[in-house]
C-alpha cells in the first residue's frame, strides 16, 4: 500500500462520507414523519462520532451506546459527550432484548444504527431479526458490516452455502460462486441484508412492513456494507415510499465510495473550485499544482459537501 | 315413520361460501400452482395428451408460463392455447366440475374448482383473457372481467359472469390479471422469502415438466427444474418397479423408484444445520404434478402400522412414486393437490411396496451404526444416476457390512463455545461450511499429533 494511503488512515474518508449521507437522510426522514422524541440506539465506542451527530443534526435528546467489553464499557462513559447517552454494557444480542422491555424505550420511534466492525454473522442477523420484529412503529435502524468476500469462505465455491446458511431464504438456490467474488459479493451481500429484513417484516405481517431506504457500499481500506430502512406505520407507509422514489434521495448510491485520502491543503483547494456544472477535470486538479487519478476527482466531485472536513484537529 | 315430505331445506351455496370459505382451505403457494397446473394442461392437450410417465418423450419447449408477482398485482400469462369461447361459456368458470364434462385427459385439473379458487385467493378484481383457435381457423378472443365485491353485492340470484370482446394476445394462450389483492396476497407476493420458496417449489413440484422443457419463468427469472437423482454403484442399486393398477374400474400405471439418494449422516444427534435432511423421504406424483414431496410423516407411512416413525438416521433415502391415468379422477389426488388421498385403493396397495422398500433401508442404516467406516468407504464410491436412468429392478441392493469386529471404548466429548470463534476456526481448517462436528475432531486431531504425536 503506498505510503499516502496510509497517512490518514484515521481520517477514513469514504466512511465520513457515508455517515454524513446518512445522517442527511435520517434529518430528512425525520422532518417528514415528524418523528416525536426519538431515541438513538447505536454502538458508540469511545468516540461517540455517530452520536454528535445524532444530537447536533437531528436534535436527538436521548442515547443509548452498548458496550461489550469491560475496559471499553468505562472508557466509553468516560468519552461520553453528552449527560443524555446511556451507556450499557453488554453485548447487543443482551442488551436488546433487555432495551426492547423497556417501557421508556419502547413509547417512542428509535433511530437505530449498529455500525459492526465483523461480517455479516449468525449473530448480526439474529440482532436485524430481533429489530425488525420488535422495534417501535416509525423507527428507522441501520446494519454496517463488513463485506470483505474471506470473510465468506476462503474459495469463492464454498460462499453460496455460507450465504444460505446467513440469510437464509432469500439467497436463491442458483447463486453461483462467481456471483461470490471480490467485487460482485458486496452488492449481493447488501441485496440480501435489505431482502431479509423485508422477509423478517413480511413473514410476521409487521403493520407497514419493511421499506428498504439505505443501501451503500463503501471502502477505505475495508469494504464496508451500511443497509437500511424505515419501519413505518401502516398510515405513513405510501409518504415513505413516495418520498424514497424522489431523485433527491441520496442513501442509495449506485456506485460504492471511494474516496481519496487528500491532505487538508488539497481539500481545501478542490473545494474552492466548487461547485461548478461542468464538473472539475484532471487538468484543473494539475492547473492547483498537484494530481490525482481520475476516479478520485469523480468522487470527490460528488461528495465534495460531505468529505471531512475536520482533520486540523487531528494534527 | 312415513317419509311424507314436509317442506326441503334450502342447501344451495351461496357466493360468499365460494369467495371467503373455500379459499380457507389452501394456501396462496398452492393457488398460484393451481393456475400453472391449467397452463400445464392445456399444453399437454395441444401436444395432443400424452402420459407423463418417466419414459415418457413429450417435448414441451415451446410452452411459456410467465407469472409476475408484486405487491400490486398477479399476472399469469400461457402460451399453451388458451380456452375457447365455448368452454368458457359452459366449463370453465362453473364452480366444480359440471357432470359429462371429462376431465383433460392424463390432466391434473379435475375438481373444476382450482381457477376461481386461486382468483378469489389473490385478490378482488380479476380478468381471464384467452386467445385461441378453433376449426375455423380463425383467432378469436375473449375476456372475463369479475368485480368480486360487486358479484357479491348483486341481488341478482345469477352466479354468472359476463363475457366481453378482448384484442388478440400475441400468442394463443390465458391471461390471469388480479388487481386490488388481498391483504395476505400483498403481504406475500412482495416478500422476497416467498417469492424465493415458491421458485424452490416449483422447481421441485414441476420438475418432471421442467425437465421436459417446459418454460417456467418467475418475475422474468427462468426456473430449471429440480433434478432427482439416485447414489449407485455396485453394491448400492435404487429399485424400480412398475405396474398396472386399478381404481373403481379405472387403470392406474404405477412407477416406484427408491433407494439411497445421499449417504446417512454420521452422527443422529442433531445438527446446526437446519432442514439438512429437506430432500429426503417420499415423493408423489399424480400424472407428473409432484404433489408430496420429502414426505416424512403418515401420508407416505411413516409412524403407521410396522414402519417406524421417521428418524434423523434415516436421512439420505428417497423414494418416488408415479401415478399415470388417463381419467384424471381416478387419481389419488385431494383438491389442493398437496398431499395424497389416503382413502384411494391404489395408494393404499403401493403403500405396502413404500414400506417393505423404506425398511430395507432403515436396517441398513442400523447395521450401518457397527459398521461406520466400511459403509462410509462403500457410500463415497456411489455415483450420482438421474432418475430416468435408474434400470428396472425389483428391490433394491444395499451393500452387507463386515462382521462387527469389538471397537475401542469410546469418549464421547462435548463442548460449546461462541458461533463467531466456530465458524473462524472452521474457515482456518478449509470450509467455513463445516460441521461444528467435523471442526471438533479435526481441531482433537490437529491437538493429538501435535502433542502426543504417532501411538
Ligand atoms: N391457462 C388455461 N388454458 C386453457 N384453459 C384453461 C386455462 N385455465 C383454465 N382453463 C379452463 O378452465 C377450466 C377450469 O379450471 P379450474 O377451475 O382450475 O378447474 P379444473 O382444472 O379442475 O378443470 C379448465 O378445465 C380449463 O378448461
Ligand atoms: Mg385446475
Amino acid at each position: 500500500m503506498p505510503s499516502f494511503d496510509v497517512i490518514n488512515y484515521g481520517l477514513r474518508p469514504s466512511k465520513s462520507i457515508q455517515r454524513q449521507l446518512v445522517f442527511n437522510g435520517i434529518h430528512s426522514l425525520q422532518a417528514l414523519m415528524k418523528l416525536d422524541m426519538p431515541l438513538y440506539v447505536g454502538l458508540g465506542s469511545v468516540s461517540f462520532t455517530d452520536f454528535s451527530l445524532a444530537h447536533r443534526l437531528l436534535q436527538i435528546r436521548d442515547m443509548v451506546s452498548i458496550e461489550s467489553k469491560k475496559i471499553g464499557y468505562r472508557r466509553a462513559k468516560f468519552n461520553s459527550p453528552y449527560a443524555t447517552i446511556k451507556v450499557l454494557y453488554g453485548v447487543t444480542e443482551k442488551v436488546l432484548p433487555e432495551l426492547l422491555d423497556c417501557s421508556e424505550a419502547i413509547n417512542r420511534p428509535w433511530i437505530l444504527w449498529l455500525d459492526y466492525d465483523c461480517e455479516f454473522c449468525e449473530d448480526v442477523r439474529d440482532d436485524i431479526r430481533l429489530i425488525i420484529e420488535r422495534v417501535p412503529e416509525n423507527s428507522i435502524v441501520l446494519f454496517t458490516f463488513n463485506g470483505n468476500e474471506m470473510r465468506y469462505g476462503r474459495k469463492p465455491a464454498q460462499r453460496p452455502e455460507r450465504l444460505q446458511t446467513l440469510f437464509e431464504d432469500v439467497v436463491p438456490d442458483s447463486l453461483s460462486a462467481n456471483a461470490c467474488k471480490k467485487g460482485k459479493i458486496e452488492v449481493n451481500l447488501a441485496n440480501f441484508a435489505i431482502n431479509f429484513m423485508k422477509a423478517t417484516a413480511a413473514n410476521m405481517s409487521r403493520p407497514g412492513g419493511f421499506v428498504p431506504a439505505f443501501n451503500i457500499l463503501y471502502s477505505d481500506s475495508a469494504s464496508m456494507i451500511t443497509v437500511g430502512g424505515v419501519l413505518p406505520n401502516n398510515s405513513l407507509v405510501d409518504t415513505v415510499n413516495d418520498f424514497l422514489q424522489s431523485c433527491a434521495w441520496e442513501c442509495c448510491p449506485s456506485e460504492p465510495i471511494i474516496a481519496p485520502n487528500l491532505t487538508v491543503k488539497e481539500a481545501l483547494a478542490l473545494q474552492s473550485l466548487l461547485p461548478n456544472g461542468a464538473g472539475i477535470s484532471k487538468n484543473d486538479v494539475r492547473n492547483l499544482g498537484f494530481d490525482l487519478e481520475e476516479e478520485h476527482v469523480r468522487v470527490y466531485e460528488k461528495y465534495y459537501r460531505e468529505y471531512p472536513t475536520y482533520a486540523q484537529v487531528l494534527i | 315413520m312415513n317419509n311424507q315430505k314436509l317442506d326441503s331445506a334450502n342447501a344451495s351455496p351461496t357466493k360468499e361460501f365460494f369467495v371467503n370459505m373455500i379459499t380457507k382451505d389452501i394456501s396462496l403457494e398452492d393457488s398460484i400452482l393451481d393456475l400453472i397446473d391449467n397452463s400445464i394442461d392445456a399444453a399437454k392437450h395441444s401436444s395432443g395428451s400424452q402420459p407423463m410417465t418417466l419414459g415418457s418423450q413429450i417435448d414441451l419447449s415451446q410452452y411459456t408460463i410467465s407469472i409476475k408477482l408484486s405487491s400490486n398485482s398477479f399476472i399469469i400469462v400461457d402460451n399453451c392455447g388458451g380456452m375457447t369461447l365455448d368452454n368458457a361459456i359452459k366449463h370453465a368458470f362453473s364452480f366444480g366440475r359440471k357432470p359429462g364434462i371429462e376431465p383433460e385427459q392424463y390432466g391434473i385439473g379435475v375438481y373444476g374448482i382450482g381457477m376461481k379458487r386461486a382468483a378469489f385467493k389473490l385478490g378482488r378484481d380479476i380478468t381471464v383473457r384467452s386467445t385461441y383457435v378453433e376449426g375455423n381457423r380463425i383467432r378469436q378472443s375473449f375476456k372475463v372481467p369479475i368485480d368480486v365485491e360487486e358479484w357479491l353485492k348483486s341481488k341478482i340470484q345469477s352466479w354468472d359472469f359476463d363475457i366481453v370482446e378482448a384484442e388478440d394476445m400475441e400468442e394463443n394462450g390465458v391471461e390471469i390479471q388480479v388487481r386490488n389483492l388481498t391483504s395476505a396476497a400483498k403481504n406475500a407476493l412482495a416478500n422476497p422469502a416467498f417469492v424465493q420458496n415458491l421458485r424452490r417449489m416449483l422447481a421441485r413440484d414441476y420438475s418432471l415438466y421442467l425437465n421436459k422443457g417446459l418454460n417456467l419463468i418467475v418475475n422474468g427469472e427462468r426456473i430449471s427444474g429440480l433434478h432427482l437423482e439416485f447414489a449407485g454403484s455396485e453394491e448400492f442399486v435404487p429399485m424400480r418397479i412398475s405396474y398396472n393398477g386399478l381404481q373403481n374400474g379405472d387403470e392406474i400405471f404405477v412407477e416406484m423408484i427408491g433407494g439411497m439418494a445421499a449417504p446417512p449422516p454420521d452422527s443422529t444427534e442433531p445438527d446446526e444445520k437446519q432442514n439438512s435432511d429437506k430432500r429426503f423421504g417420499w415423493y408423489i406424483a399424480c400424472n407428473g404434478r409432484i404433489v408430496l414431496a420429502a414426505d416424512k410423516t403418515e401420508v407416505s407411512g411413516w409412524g403407521t402400522t410396522n414402519w417406524p416413525q421417521w428418524h434423523r438416521q434415516y436421512a439420505g433415502f428417497m423414494g418416488i412414486v408415479l401415478f399415470s391415468a388417463y381419467n384424471t379422477a381416478a387419481l389419488p389426488l385431494t383438491t389442493t393437490k398437496r398431499s395424497v388421498d389416503l382413502t384411494s385403493d391404489v395408494y393404499k396397495t403401493a403403500q405396502v411396496k413404500m414400506r417393505d422398500l423404506t425398511k430395507e433401508w432403515i436396517n441398513y442404516t442400523n447395521e450401518r451404526k457397527q459398521a461406520l467406516d466400511a459403509a462410509k468407504e462403500k457410500e463415497a464410491r456411489a455415483k450420482a444416476i438421474p432418475i430416468q436412468q435408474v434400470e428396472n429392478r425389483e428391490s433394491i441392493a444395499l451393500p452387507k457390512l463386515p462382521a462387527v469386529k469389538p471397537v475401542e471404548r469410546p469418549a464421547n466429548v462435548q463442548y460449546s463455545v461462541p458461533v463467531k470463534r466456530m465458524k473462524r476456526l472452521a474457515g482456518e481448517l478449509g470450509n467455513i461450511n463445516l460441521p461444528y462436528r467435523e471442526v471438533g475432531l479435526r481441531s482433537f486431531e490437529y491437538t493429538y499429533e501435535d502433542l502426543v504425536g504417532e501411538e
